[in-house]
């Protein structure tokens, strides 16, 4: 089934260019073009991206197109809508807000606190469930969460996550000396994964696969996969001394040693790193900039503009990334904006990706039928 | 020791829970899917409990035991529709039990079981019940469950005591043992007829 999804996915597109399904593209196009006019709003998008999944299905199955498709039929082109969609949709509303990026700094820099001593033992997890090769590829399942950009392939992440550690679990009470506990096993050793891992904006990744993953497939076993790491972040973010089988003063020492680690890193590359804003309480959006950064930034609102690449440390990587995202929404909206003026054909900037001659193809039979529209 | 089957095949590869076509039958008339959630104290008995409804199986001395903590079952009733139970383990563990929300969230169906030879697991019992009044979702379907029924010599919770705090909180009870399957098809046939039926059930989809 998987093997056949990108498949599927230009199946989708292809049908999408038929020009039979012009109307099909003109909802779709309107629906995205919509997105640039507000602000991002999780909630409400999440809303009205599940209400437009919801309304295209009705349209599809009632489309000449898909006249006599089965079931799976319909589900495959609203995998391919889905991911569609949300690849066009996904620098509007991934880690859309300020205190998004802020939490899965906040979440990944205690993690990294964490991995400084945390053991399986603080978790009571079974000797016989402590199996380091499952355990990494787990961790590497949940580490590939950002390659993709469609909730299904996110979630996907999640599952095969899930799935690795299903089968330690199995093979654990095969082997005969360990009796199985269900779910006391299981989340103790999703969580310990979790923090291994420290899988990129962890929260954000959630959120966006918690409200943009078509509602009808976040149920049953996908469901519980994703609610249990949900919990393990949870888990993680609320986690003190008393969380774990471990002496509230020797917890304490850990973490300030692990924080002092981190600070002597941090002033062996002190320019641009934001490692050290964690535990305050009130950066905004702009004020996790430190007095080197804020030079650097020299009251312009994109900072690295004056920056040389060997300044630049991992740490940079965040905040690069979330202003290129901010210029391209701009960028993005302008040239919608312009579209509409009907000015000229010039077409946005798709991705370098395999999919973008389609999706730029696309586009363009979007932007006919919305030119023939005015 | 644990409880369990030595029959893997249904585990091995994937648990009957994700299929294609499910979304798409998810809600008719005739065939009902419920989230069912576990709670209560670890060692109470739900994974054992879990495993004889869905697998039959009850081996304490079996030494391959499988302890899923997703596991789903179909049933049919006499009026020929299907229920088929998605059924969620919760970790018992103290440290987890905040977490405990995310789980019964969405959940059509609370389990909540005590052991009756553990006076200590009948109180937390009824701490699930609380918290599940305050904060489940008002028309869930709550079953209290006394398992082990089958220890009768080290019965610390009377039955009526069961009995009346369910009364009291217009639950059903039942006492159940998965070692001899006692009242284990009973328990979920039960809560499969208490089940708000499609009629009740807001239509899955506005159609556009
Ligand atoms: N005598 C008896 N033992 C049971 C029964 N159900 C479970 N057990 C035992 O109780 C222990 C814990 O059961 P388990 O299902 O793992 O509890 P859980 O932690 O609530 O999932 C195991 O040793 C089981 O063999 C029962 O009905 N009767
Ligand atoms: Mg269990």
């Amino acid at each position: 089934m998987e093997a056949n999804q990108s498949v599927t996915f230009y199946d989708f597109l292809d049908r999408m260019r038929n020009p039979a399904s012009l109307d099909l593209v003109r909802s779709i196009k309107s629906f995205i073009v919509s997105f640039s006019f507000y602000p991002a709003n999780p909630e409400n998008d999440g809303k009205k991206v599940q209400e437009f999944f919801l309304t295209m299905e009705t349209a599809i199955r009632d489309h000449p197109l898909w006249a006599g498709a089965t079931d799976e039929e319909i589900d495959s082109a609203m995998e391919g809508l889905e991911k569609y969609v949300m690849t066009k949709l996904f620098s509007r509303t991934f880690a859309s807000l300020p205190e998004d990026v802020k939490f899965d700094r906040e979440i990944s820099e205690k993690i990294c606190l964490l991995q400084a001593f945390l053991r399986p033992e603080h978790l009571d997890i079974p000797v016989a469930l402590q199996n380091e090769t499952s355990w990494l590829l787990a961790e590497k399942e949940l580490q590939k969460i950002n390659a993709f950009k469609a909730p299904r392939e996110k979630l996907l992440c999640i599952i095969n996550c899930c799935k690795v550690i299903n089968n330690l679990l199995l093979n654990a009470s095969m082997s005969g000396n360990h009796v199985p506990g269900g779910a006391d096993d299981f989340l103790p050793v999703i969580i310990y994964v979790t923090i291994k891992a420290n899988p990129p904006q962890l929260h954000s990744n959630l959120k966006f696969i918690q409200l943009y993953r078509r509602q009808a497939k976040l149920i049953s076993e996908a469901a519980y996969y994703l609610t249990n790491v949900v919990s393990a972040k949870s888990f993680i973010v609320d986690l003190n001394a008393k969380s774990l089988s471990i002496e509230e003063i020797e917890f304490e020492e850990s973490m300030q040693a692990a924080r002092l680690a981190n600070k002597a890193t941090l002033v062996e590359n002190p320019p641009t790193t934001f490692n050290t804003e964690v535990f305050r309480t009130d950066p905004g959006p702009s004020k996790f900039l430190d007095e080197k950064e804020t030079k650097l930034k020299g009251g312009s609102k994109y900072p690295y503009m004056d920056a040389e690449a060997g300044e630049l440390t991992v740490g940079d990587v965040e905040k690069l990334l979330s202003l290129y995202k901010d210029v391209v929404t701009r960028y993005t909206t302008l040239c919608s904006k312009v579209r509409h003026l009907s000015i000229s054909k010039t077409d946005c900037p798709a991705t370098s990706e395999g999919t973008s001659s389609l999706a730029t193809e696309l586009e363009e039979t979007c932007l006919d039928a919305n030119g023939k529209k005015e | 020791m644990g409880c369990g089957s030595s029959r893997l095949d249904r585990t091995s590869g994937r648990l009957n829970g994700l299929n294609n076509s499910e979304n798409a039958s998810a809600h008719d008339a005739k065939n009902l899917r419920v989230k069912l959630v576990l709670l209560g104290d670890s060692g109470v008995g739900k994974s054992c409990i879990v495993l004889r409804f869905v697998r039959g199986q009850f081996d304490p001395t079996s030494k391959v035991t499988v302890g899923a903590s997703f596991l789903s079952q179909t049933i049919a009733l006499q009026d020929s529709t299907t229920v088929k139970f998605e059924i969620w383990d919760t970790a018992g563990q103290e440290r987890y039990a905040a977490l405990a929300p995310l789980y019964y969230r969405g959940a059509g169906v609370a389990v909540i079981v005590y052991d009756i030879t553990s006076p200590e697991s009948f109180t937390k019992a009824q701490y699930w019940v609380k918290e599940l009044q305050k904060h489940g979702s008002p028309d869930i379907v709550m079953a209290l469950v006394g398992n082990k029924a089958d220890l009768h010599e080290k019965r610390e919770v009377p039955a009526q005591d069961g009995i009346d705090y369910a009364e009291k909180n217009g639950m059903f009870f039942i006492e159940t043992s998965a070692k001899t399957a006692d009242n284990i098809n009973e328990l979920f046939e039960e809560i499969a007829k208490r089940l708000p039926r499609p009629s009740q059930v807001q239509p899955s989809q506005p159609a556009s």
